[in-house]
């Protein structure tokens, strides 16, 4: 197999989608935040490995050069995966706030009792 | 008539003793409960020494994460009225009696303690003084009643409102944002004139650099508020 960016591809999109799968199966990653990792390696696998599929769909595009719609495609898959990320950051922060003020509350209520 | 006065206090150890005092002084009848926000100096200790309850947030919350922490005892305890007066010594607590009452006659559910309504020789620097009248001037727009004050902290509020800035209540530069989300739920706001004092110690909170990220949080905040529907 020559060396060029569909079989970079393919070696990538299965490389990650092994270390994804373990990460899950250690614990150190939640099924929920894995489904989209998942799901964009796979696609990555099917359209570097049908190098038919890319052409037609980068024709439809009308983009010149084909692989340049797998670069489109990841950079567009992680600035929507960061949104993603934020979305989920700012509900822990809220969460860690919550929790916060019910901790201090509690230890001021505990201390009255004294 | 169960009043709780809320001091939400960073670093304000050279302070706090003297407004609590005030404080007792003319409302003795009022719990005043400071809400210590992670401060790394003497603030809790000198607090509860002037005989005030003292809830202490393991690190810095925020000005509006410390509020809320007030609003939550509040509405854990039952009261019937929460104030608002800044640690720093700028709210002179002979007011407070003036802001509760539109609460206990029952005609307003917030009442706003102005600097601008009447002349009250408070002066502040012009880059604040723009972006006070630039708020002023947006939130007015958005709420259809008049509004001067907009970014004073010195603001009583009644039983439904302590329950609903308990449930949620902005993290971050919370004064301004809460005028247009209580009028959106069709509270009933009243600005009231009061002397604010010069700050007897600590810094403002905004400094020159915050001010832009002030300037645009709170108004993306105001607009996008706008957009929500009430239930949300």
């Amino acid at each position: 197999m020559a060396v060029n960016i569909y079989s970079l591809s393919i070696m990538f999109s299965i490389l990650f989608l092994l270390t994804v799968i373990e990460l899950v199966r250690k614990n150190k990653l939640q099924e929920r935040y894995s489904l989209l990792w998942i799901f964009i390696s796979i696609v990555f696998l099917v359209l570097s490995s049908t190098s038919g599929l890319l052409n037609h769909l980068a024709k439809i595009l009308d983009i010149k050069n084909p692989p340049s719609l797998l670069f489109l495609l990841g950079l567009i898959y992680l600035i929507v995966y960061s949104l993603n990320t934020t979305v989920v950051v700012s509900k822990q922060n809220e969460r860690i706030t919550r929790l916060t003020q019910e901790l201090s509350l509690l230890k001021q209520k505990m201390s009255n009792n004294k | 008539m169960k009043i709780l006065i809320i001091i939400p206090a960073y670093n304000e150890e050279t302070t706090i003793q003297k407004v609590i005092r005030h404080i007792t002084l003319k409302m003795p009848e009022a719990d005043i409960l400071v809400v210590n926000d992670g401060s790394s100096d003497e603030t809790s200790k000198r607090a509860s020494q002037a005989g005030a309850m003292v809830v202490d947030l393991p690190y810095n919350l925020g000005i509006g994460g410390a509020m809320q922490t007030g609003y939550i005892f509040a509405k854990e305890n039952d009261y019937d009225i929460a104030v608002q007066v800044d640690a720093d010594g700028q709210h002179d607590p002979s007011y407070i009696k003036d802001l509760i009452r539109p609460l206990i006659d029952n005609t307003a559910d917030v009442a706003v303690g102005s600097r601008y309504i009447s002349k009250t020789g408070y002066r502040s620097s012009l880059f604040r003084r723009i972006g006070m009248v630039f708020f002023s001037f947006l939130v007015s727009l958005l709420t259809n009643q008049k509004f001067k004050d907009t970014t004073s902290g010195f603001r009583a509020v009644n039983k439904d409102v302590i329950h609903c800035f308990a449930s949620h209540y902005p993290d971050d530069y919370p004064e301004v944002d809460v005028l247009v989300k209580l009028k959106k739920k069709n509270f009933r706001i009243v600005e009231l004139p009061v002397q604010m004092q010069e700050r007897q110690g600590g810094k403002s909170s905004i400094t020159a650099l915050r001010s832009l990220y002030y300037m645009v949080k709170v108004s993306l905040s105001l607009i996008i508020g706008a957009l929500r529907s009430s239930e949300e």
